[in-house]
């Protein structure tokens, strides 16, 4: 979230009117370029600067006032008060502002909107709402544009608009909080909102934070000493692990095509693993798996090519598997593309394969895949797809291959593979618990609920999954706003 | 132009695959004869810091970097090496950046795999049409501790660190851009563009 300290200039000074009043002023220095100065010393990275008066007349009025602080000081500073015109706004954007802010005009020239956003692009024009009663105020606040809040939502996301700022003015220059309930409305609008008004305590700027604003405009309270803009400043920088836990989908290759069926109408061809590859990683997929099912020495020349294609098309992590037993089938794989190789059956034969291969590429890219079945009150690991029970216990051969270098642990059911009826929670998390590096679930994703699960009791790192995805039973993005929703951290 | 510092230490391809994307000229270099005035480097680099030292050593990169005047952008073991001294293998760096290398302590799960959160520290042209807190893929098991004056952008896993740092034409990013989809492509971008 963006902290933005406000400078509000009013006859070359640096004030702070209560509520929009012109007759309620606060003086609070003589010199806004000091007090800038004094923002960026404390770590403000941007700076937001009202002209009073611009925004009373209609027209810029502390023009150098405001020169002098955006070209002296490296601040991404965003300026509004009297901009009505395309000049206004070419003659600002050309000298370094960063951003414009534009609040009466929408009522008044919709197609100067439209030119600005056309012309300089919708990362430079934020329309500034100010709400009051539900209705949105105009002219420094003064006159009732007879819009309520929604309708202009509406209309300022049909002009292209990306970025707002929301006041509600009844809670501005007095230190009493946000109005948190209109906030949340505001947001489902899917705009980037910044918040004005009323930000009076680190707490609620924290507040504004969780409920996802793009950016708070702090004014009285830095100037009154309730905030203190260090602190909050370095507060805002992520309080807590910023780890997202990622979603897999995984692609099973035969002869160069993905089986297990695969029903998207939207793709050219999608048996072809590059196609379906290119398809999940644009549309939020947080890694890729590719299990080579055949795994035959005459198709591992094929097996390189396509890795190779794969990583030409994408640019996220991936990694392959299946038939992996020397460290020149990794070496080829890595040099193909691949960012990391599973390695299933060969783990248990030959442990010390582990530790080899951890040893020369690095336990980053040393994924052990762990077939697993419940026998009674353990787990068995089972090899050769399935068909032989090694009578190991799962939990402990987790444990054997972090100590000998494993850098993550892929953990299979057999007993829910294929079945649609979740994951086998209690294998997860007693994994989980057994082990410091990355566990990724498998084996029986069927709806959002199973990844909800798997994440919070079966306490893994990554949830993967084939079917519910190949099916388009759900679509990541469904599953991540669920996961979202349910306080699991996601990238969205 | 850009010169992609292969010094034996990881895989290079998914690099050269997201500057074809960028439809940028690269080169691979083994040896700093073939560095060219005009060229951005990057230095890439995953596995220990010890054995990257010395294979730097071996090929005449020691010497050679901390003098360049070329904007340079350090990948992962490659931003950890511009440091000081790095905690894995008690191993002296580069020196290009003030502060060291140390093991995560407060974490649950070493390495640290996947997306985490990059919050900017500063305004820099690295961050172009990048928005604050974004996504960007991470494989690390050790983190830059910076000098504050280096920092440019710090993530938290468990511990707070220093993702990006700089010093006039030297940068270095922990995660991988290469890897990290689009917005990891606009950095990239980014760093290309830079004059």
């Amino acid at each position: 979230m963006l902290i933005i300290p406000a400078i509000d200039i009013l006859k070359g000074k640096c004030v702070r009117l209560q509520q929009g009043d012109y007759s309620k002023v606060t003086e609070y220095n003589d010199d806004p370029f000091l007090v800038a100065k004094k923002f960026k010393e404390l770590g403000a990275k941007n700076l937001h600067i009202i002209d009073l008066e611009g925004a009373k007349y209609g027209q810029i009025l502390n023009k150098e006032k405001i020169m002098e602080i955006v070209e002296k000081l490296d601040l991404d500073v965003q300026v509004g008060g009297g901009i009505r015109t395309f000049d206004d706004a070419r003659v600002l954007l050309g000298k370094g502002v960063k951003s414009i802010i534009l609040g009466s005009s929408v009522f008044s020239d919709i197609d100067l909107i439209k030119r600005l956003v056309m012309v300089f692009g919708k990362e430079k024009i934020i329309i500034s709402i100010d709400v009051k009663n539900g209705m949105v105020m105009m002219n420094g606040w003064r006159k009732n544009s007879m819009n309520s809040l929604d309708s202009v939502l509406t209309d300022v996301k049909n002009l292209g608009i990306e970025t707002i700022i929301f006041t509600d003015i009844k809670s501005d220059g007095n230190l009493s909080g946000p109005n948190f309930d209109e906030i949340k409305k505001v947001l489902e609008s899917g705009l980037k909102v910044i918040v004005a008004g009323g930000i009076s305590s680190n707490e609620d700027v924290r507040e504004l934070k969780e409920l996802g604003v793009y950016g708070c405009i702090i004014g009285k309270a830095i100037y009154e000493g309730k905030i203190n803009l260090k602190q909050c400043i370095s507060e805002n920088i992520s309080m807590k692990s910023g780890l997202s836990k990622r979603i897999i989908p995984c692609m099973d290759i035969k002869d160069s095509r993905t089986v297990k069926g695969v029903n998207f109408e939207n793709l050219k061809d999608a048996g072809d693993p590059v196609e379906l590859a290119k398809f999940y990683s644009e549309n939020g997929a947080d890694e890729l798996v590719f299990l080579d099912v055949t795994a035959t020495i005459e198709n591992r020349k094929t097996l390189y090519e396509l890795v190779e294609k794969i990583s030409e098309n994408i640019n996220i992590p991936f990694t392959v598997g299946g038939g992996i037993r020397t460290r020149e089938d990794i070496r080829r794989l890595l040099n193909s593309g691949a960012d990391k190789v599973a390695i299933c059956s060969y783990a248990v034969i030959n442990p010390e394969f582990i530790k080899a291969a951890a040893k020369d590429f690095g336990s980053q890219c040393i994924v052990v895949s762990i077939d697993a079945k419940r026998n009674n009150n353990r787990w068995d690991v089972y090899i050769n797809g399935g068909r032989l029970n090694t009578r190991l216990d799962a939990i402990k051969f987790a444990k054997k291959m972090e100590f000998l270098g494993a850098g993550e642990l892929l953990v299979n059911s057999l007993d829910r593979d294929g079945t649609k009826t979740g994951y086998d929670i209690e294998l997860l998390r007693r994994i989980s618990e057994a082990v410091n590096i990355p566990v990724i679930a498998s084996s029986g994703a069927g709806n959002k609920k199973d990844f909800l699960k798997a994440f919070n009791e079966g306490r893994v790192d990554a949830a993967l999954a084939a079917s519910i995805f190949h099916y388009k039973k759900t679509t990541i993005s469904e599953i991540k706003k669920y996961l979202s929703k349910n306080n699991i951290t996601v990238r969205l | 132009m850009i010169q992609i510092i292969d010094y034996g230490a990881g895989n290079i391809k998914s690099i050269t695959n997201a500057l074809k994307k960028l439809d940028e000229n690269y080169a691979v270099i083994t040896s700093p004869s073939q560095i060219r005035g005009d060229a951005k480097i990057i230095f890439p680099g995953v596995g220990a810091a010890g054995n990257a030292m010395d294979r730097l050593k071996e090929n005449g990169f020691i010497e050679a970097i901390p003098r360049l005047k070329n904007m340079f952008l350090g990948i992962c073991l490659g931003m950890q090496l511009l440091t000081e001294f790095s905690e894995e293998g008690m191993v002296k760096c580069l020196g290009i950046i003030k502060g060291k290398v140390d093991k995560f302590k407060n974490t649950p799960k070493v390495p640290q795999i996947g997306w985490n959160k990059v919050s900017f520290i500063k305004n820099d042209p690295l961050f172009n049409n990048i928005p604050d807190d974004s996504y960007f893929y991470f494989v690390n098991s050790y983190y830059v501790n910076a000098d504050e004056n280096y920092a440019l952008g710090k993530t938290n896993y468990g511990d707070l660190f220093t993702s990006v740092v700089r010093n006039r034409n030297f940068y270095g990013v922990q995660f991988h851009p290469e890897k990290s989809a689009e917005i990891g492509l606009n950095l990239l971008n980014n760093f290309c563009k830079l004059c």
